[in-house]
């Protein structure tokens, strides 16, 4: 459904439809009654006007009093609510309708007064303090407020990481795609089939081996040796720092492990290709190779996109392991701030929070991006519950035999995903 | 239409093919001359699209020869790319690329083996997308045109590259009724212009009418071959005659 649709279906609700009036405005005037209820905070402008405020509380509660008369009726009337019923009569229609408005607007002051201003005055206070509020929110505001360098230093590490991880990790994954699904051919020579087998075999070891450890020893293994290589050179520890960072070590950890999932997606979108593309290919007189690479893989790539941008997602979740080598990204970052203020939970939500964004704002570009490439989006998912999707292109003129073929050798794919 | 030589230009010789243990062809002897249009009619699963596909090594033969200008396809390391280039097919499902659109799908293959320029490929091209009839589809994206277009898409295909012979397996059978003609009016045509054809079809009218020759395969053997009128007026086999009443009774 469109924006518009969806805009246009609201305006009809709020004017025309008398449906839901009634159950729509009581659980508005119940949101209202309570924000009248919570305490009134520093900024508070209804607290010089005492009078007003429970005038607005009182027609709140005669309005969901009404609700609930109107609700007893209809019940006991079910069969001919619509003649018997006092409130659909012609006169008194328009005067529920903006008397419901009215319900609206009161809940609405109500809730800048309460949920607004009270917000922001904690954050006026929390900012004036010199110590650590007690109060959740406060406490929040006042550590974010002054450790934003350090946070703000871990969103854009993680974001680096996982974008140019992503990045790297898919050039190596067409480089590595490329040696997984070679075959041997009949007019091979036996060194190419030498190298062929040994290429095919090594993108079988790697997938395996990387797909089967966690990254986090990845990470640790991959950083420690590194460093190890380094200092057998002969260089100092600073020396070392400024070449092998812990970030250099976390990218190179990042790219090499998504590679290997990225090309099992590639490799899955490669499978979905219709072989008719392949043997026509051929029968015009096309190597293997050449059918490869002018007709085969540029579908199989865009079979894969919608589950390969997946993996940026999957990225920025995952780059979070790689604060255990000490890389400064957000999570490495959070735990510094909670490491000054012990204050865990209200720290980990807002980590948590960033991380949502983060992955929904990289969502919802990549969708855009699919889009433009005429590619169904992914969604918002992990790859290991998630299809990879077939974009529309394939399979398209082939029999309903070979659209069963693409369906099930895509079911293959997802199968190998879901190992992750 | 038989050429002067009596060489033929493709020659099957003692053809066997198994999937597993399951034996699809078994010796088949068959050859083709020059010019000449073969149809093969048969059972479904009679192994016809198998003999057809030996034919341009799409299935690999697991005994037999293929010879096509002296060479023998079916030999190990055989320049099987070299040699496909001069045989054309056209499958049941089309299988236009679906990455391209119609001229780029016609270029591809002479632009990347043929050593032709962009310029020279796109003018073949034309031309034969002209022949099927299709030139104002020459830019459209393969994936808007009908069963029908994409048909003739491929045979224009299949034409740019020169072949000198043609496979065609059931080119009709994907297309819906009302739209199987437009396609067996171009492989007539084809076939007047002097093309070496071999059909594989259940359209009996074209094999009738067209074909030079027609070949009759019953479970992986060639049971009965000859002219039109003769398979079809009277059959020397009980099986042919059995297949023919069962399918012109359909
Ligand atoms: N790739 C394959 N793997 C296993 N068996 C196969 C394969 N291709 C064909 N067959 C089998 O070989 C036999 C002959 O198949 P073929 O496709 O040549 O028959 P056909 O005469 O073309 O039939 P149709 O009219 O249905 O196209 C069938 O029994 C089929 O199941
Ligand atoms: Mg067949």
């Amino acid at each position: 459904m469109s924006v518009k649709e969806r805009l246009s279906g609201l305006r009809h609700f709020v004017t025309d439809d008398h449906r839901y009036v009634f159950l729509t405005t009581s659980l508005v005037a119940a949101i209202g009654i309570w924000f009248s209820m919570r305490p009134r905070s520093s900024m508070s402008f209804l607290a010089g006007m005492y009078a007003v405020e429970v005038a607005m509380y009182w027609f709140l509660v005669a309005w969901l009093a009404l609700s609930a008369v109107a609700l007893i009726f209809k019940l006991t009337h079910w069969k001919n609510y619509a003649e018997t019923s006092p409130f659909t009569k012609p006169q008194v229609k328009p005067i529920i309708r903006w008397l419901s408005y009215l319900v609206v607007i009161v809940t609405l002051v109500l809730f800048v007064d309460r949920a607004i201003m009270g917000f922001s005055a904690t954050m006026q206070t929390a900012l004036a303090q010199d110590r650590n509020p007690n109060d959740f929110l406060g406490s929040i505001i006042y550590m974010l407020d002054k450790s934003a360098d350090i946070i703000g230093q871990g969103v854009i590490t993680t974001v680096e990481l996982s974008v140019f991880g992503t990045l790297i990790a898919f050039f190596l994954a067409i480089l590595l795609v490329f040696l997984r699904i070679q075959t041997i051919d009949r007019s091979d020579n036996d060194f190419v089939r030498f190298l062929k087998r040994f290429g095919s075999e090594f993108a079988k070891l790697y997938s395996t081996v990387v797909r089967g450890t966690p990254m986090m020893v990845q990470a640790m293994l991959i950083y420690f040796a590194g460093f190890g290589i380094l200092r057998n050179t002969g260089m100092s520890v600073t020396e070392i720092g400024g070449v092998w960072s812990t970030f250099i070590a976390g990218l190179v950890t990042i790219s090499l492990n998504s590679t290997a999932y990225m090309m099992e997606v590639l490799r899955g979108g490669i499978e979905a290709v219709d072989p008719g593309q392949n043997e026509a290919a051929r029968s015009l007189g096309l190597s293997q190779w050449q059918a490869m690479i002018k007709v085969v893989f540029p579908q199989g790539v865009k079979n894969a996109i919608p589950a390969l941008s997946n993996e940026l997602v999957v990225n920025i979740k995952d780059s979070s392991v790689l604060s255990v080598i000490g890389v400064f990204d957000l999570m490495f970052a959070t735990k510094t701030v909670v490491g000054i203020y012990f204050k865990q939970v209200e720290l980990y939500v807002v980590a948590a929070l960033v991380y949502l964004c983060l992955t929904m704002a990289a969502s919802w570009l990549l969708g855009k991006f699919a889009k433009h490439l005429s590619v169904e989006p992914a969604p918002l998912t992990s790859v290991s519950d998630m299809n990879v999707t077939v974009g529309t292109v394939a399979g398209t003129g082939s029999s309903e035999h070979s659209l069963d073929q693409t369906k099930a050798r895509n079911q293959q794919g997802a199968d190998q995903e879901s190992q992750r | 239409m038989a050429d002067s030589t009596n060489q033929p230009l493709i020659q099957v010789e003692g053809l066997s093919k198994s999937f597993g243990s399951h034996l699809v062809l078994k010796d088949i002897n068959f050859s083709v001359s020059r010019g000449e249009v073969v149809t093969i009619i048969g059972a479904s699963g009679s192994g016809k699209s198998t003999l057809l596909r030996c034919m341009n090594l799409l299935e690999t033969p697991n005994a037999g020869h293929i010879w096509f200008h002296g060479e023998d396809l079916a030999a190990e390391r055989v320049n099987i790319n070299r040699l496909r280039e001069d045989i054309g097919m056209v499958f049941q499902s089309f299988n236009l690329f679906n990455n391209l659109n119609v001229l780029d799908n016609c270029t591809l293959a002479p632009v990347t083996l043929k050593k032709m320029s962009k310029a020279e490929a796109e003018e073949v091209a034309r031309a034969n997308i002209a022949s099927v009839g299709l030139s104002e589809f020459v830019n459209a994206p393969v994936t808007s045109l009908s069963g029908g277009q994409k048909q003739r898409v491929a045979i224009a295909r299949a034409l740019c590259m020169k072949p000198e012979l043609m496979l065609f397996d059931e080119p009709t059978s994907a297309l819906d009724p009302e739209i199987v003609g437009e396609v067996l009016n171009v492989m007539r045509d084809l076939a007047e212009s002097g093309m070496t054809m071999v059909v594989v079809t259940h359209e009996m009218a074209f094999a009738k009418n067209v074909s030079d020759r027609v070949v009759f395969m019953d479970q992986g053997v060639i049971a009965e071959e000859g002219t039109p009128e003769q398979i079809f007026r009277n059959p020397r086999q009980p099986r042919t005659r059995e297949f023919l009443t069962r399918y012109l009774e359909d």
